[in-house]
């Protein structure tokens, strides 16, 4: 088993810390979270994307505007809300503290 | 040589040769099931058929204009399969069995039919997709399965020739629940839950759907649901282009001042016209300019609508871009056309009452006006038969 199988779960599981990460900096489209991802270990598609977005939007995380291209259909631009940025704000925190943990154990 | 198949993604048309049409459909359907269970099905969908409508899009040209069907595959394989989200309560039977086994959603027609005649009891709901006001009439239509308009035009009717048309719509808007859950929704057509799939087939093509239904009660019901997917689509762009126009419209405390103005101006070229109108009828002259002598009066008349729409126009225009640019959230802005509508009304009223009360001609006018009419009718009917 590679590393890249063994890490899936937890690149499935990071992937919402991710996604809010971007949407903080800026109002996005997907495609630009998309193009973000597409550098890094966590490149992923639209068919994995929209239902992870429209349920963090459900669960008040994020809101989206709609606004005109300059061709093809409308494009949704998705921001963070207060509750969204308090989410990223723990979950970075707490992610910290693994990534503390994970260098600490074992150490004399 | 290939068939082309036309489909209709996110409002607009899109032309698929036959293979990436059949390999399309298989995605959607497959994304259909695998969404069984998601409360937000509907939105990932139209999502999803947003962003492959904007990759045909990157793809096609002027001299291009059919999507080849190794090229939706790739644009397939861009997007990836629909996971279920590692958040959501894993959907029972669409994630293990695949595509293989469609539980529900994947009916063929004959199926959804038989199901249908099997009985949804129908309820009077209001709908309030594709509804002018409150649903009602909506509502009555899907009912009786006849076409909104219908019942929209009974309720006009009944209420210029009795008065109780509004009265029954108001005690109708009150009374009659409104149609929440995707159950009641179908109770109020009666057709089953799956009846979300008449709009997914909307989606996929208006005629290669409409091949599909095997009796005209079911054509009728999906050619409804296709015009109030239309209608949708259509709305949304304006809700855009309007939110696009408050952010960048050029706002200025004084377009609130010159907004009762313009509705003002509009109410007194309503007025001249309806004079006009009555002039031409009574005297065979507007305003003492007699007419060419072979122009008939109904042409006459038909002018004179087209010059006034040609003069109100620019004033609509004119008050839209005032509310706009006052940068009202969406919700005030039925309740300004109303007052609006309030305001030119009374303005209409006023001048007319004022021109009933000071010129004796136009109320002797409006006395002759019956034999008028019927003279007029009779001068279309020679008119008619001379041709």
């Amino acid at each position: 088993m590679s590393v890249n199988e063994k890490f899936s779960a937890i690149r499935k599981g990071l992937l919402e810390l991710l996604v809010l990460q971007i949407i903080a900096a800026e109002k996005v489209y997907v495609a630009d979270i998309l193009k973000q991802l597409s550098a890094t270990e966590f490149a992923t598609q639209e068919g994995t994307l929209y239902p992870l977005l429209s349920r963090m939007r459900r669960e008040g995380l994020l809101d989206y505007e709609w606004k005109e291209s300059e061709a093809g259909p409308p494009r949704k631009y998705y921001e963070l809300t207060a509750k969204g940025r308090e989410q990223l704000r723990e979950t970075l925190e707490y992610w910290g503290q693994i990534n503390g943990t994970v260098k600490k154990l074992g150490q004399k | 040589m290939n068939k082309v198949i036309t489909i209709n993604l996110g409002g607009n048309a899109y032309q698929l040769e036959e293979g990436g049409y059949d390999t399309l459909r298989a995605y959607l359907e497959t994304a259909t099931a695998q969404l069984q269970r998601n409360p937000d099905r509907d939105e990932i969908l139209s999502d999803i058929e947003r962003a492959i409508a904007e990759k045909f899009r990157a793809l096609l040209a002027s001299h291009k204009t059919v999507v080849e069907t190794k090229e939706v595959a790739a644009v397939l394989a861009e997007m990836g399969p629909i996971e279920a989200d590692p958040g959501e309560a894993a959907a029972p039977g669409a994630s293990g069995a695949g595509a293989s086994s469609n539980p529900g959603g994947q009916k063929t027609a004959g199926e959804e039919k038989a199901a249908g005649s099997g009985g949804t009891p129908r309820r009077l709901y209001r709908i309030q997709e594709g509804a002018m006001i409150a649903g009602v009439c909506n509502g009555i239509a899907a009912h009786m399965n006849i076409d909104p308009t219908i019942v929209r035009l009974a309720f006009v009717l009944l209420t210029i020739f009795w008065g109780t048309g509004l009265l029954v719509y108001v005690v109708m808007a009150i009374v009659v629940p409104e149609a929440r859950s995707p159950e009641e929704k179908a109770a109020a057509s009666g057709f089953p839950a799956t009846a979300q799939e008449f709009i997914r087939r909307a989606k996929e093509g208006y005629y290669e759907a409409m091949k599909g239904f095997p009796d005209r009660k079911a054509r009728r019901e999906w050619k409804r649901r296709f015009k109030q997917e239309m209608r949708a689509h259509a709305d949304q762009w304006r809700y855009n282009w309007h939110s696009y126009w408050t952010e960048h419209a050029p706002v200025h405390p004084g377009m609130g001042f010159a907004l009762p103005f313009l509705s003002l101006l509009q109410g007194a070229a309503t007025v001249v016209w309806i004079c006009a109108i009555i002039s031409l009828l009574a005297t065979g002259a507007v305003f003492g300019l007699a007419l060419p002598a072979n122009v008939p009066t109904w042409v006459a008349a038909l002018l004179l609508l087209i010059a006034y729409g040609i003069l109100v126009g620019p004033l609509k225009f004119a008050r839209r871009a005032c509310y706009y640019g006052l940068g009202r959230p969406r919700w005030a802005w039925s309740f300004v056309f109303l007052m609006d509508a309030v305001v030119w009304l009374a303005v209409v009223a006023t001048l007319l009452w004022l021109a009933f009360h000071f010129l004796p001609e136009l109320r002797d006018a409006v006395h002759t006006l019956p034999s008028l009419a019927h003279q007029a009718v009779d001068d279309i009917r020679t008119w008619w038969h001379g041709k």
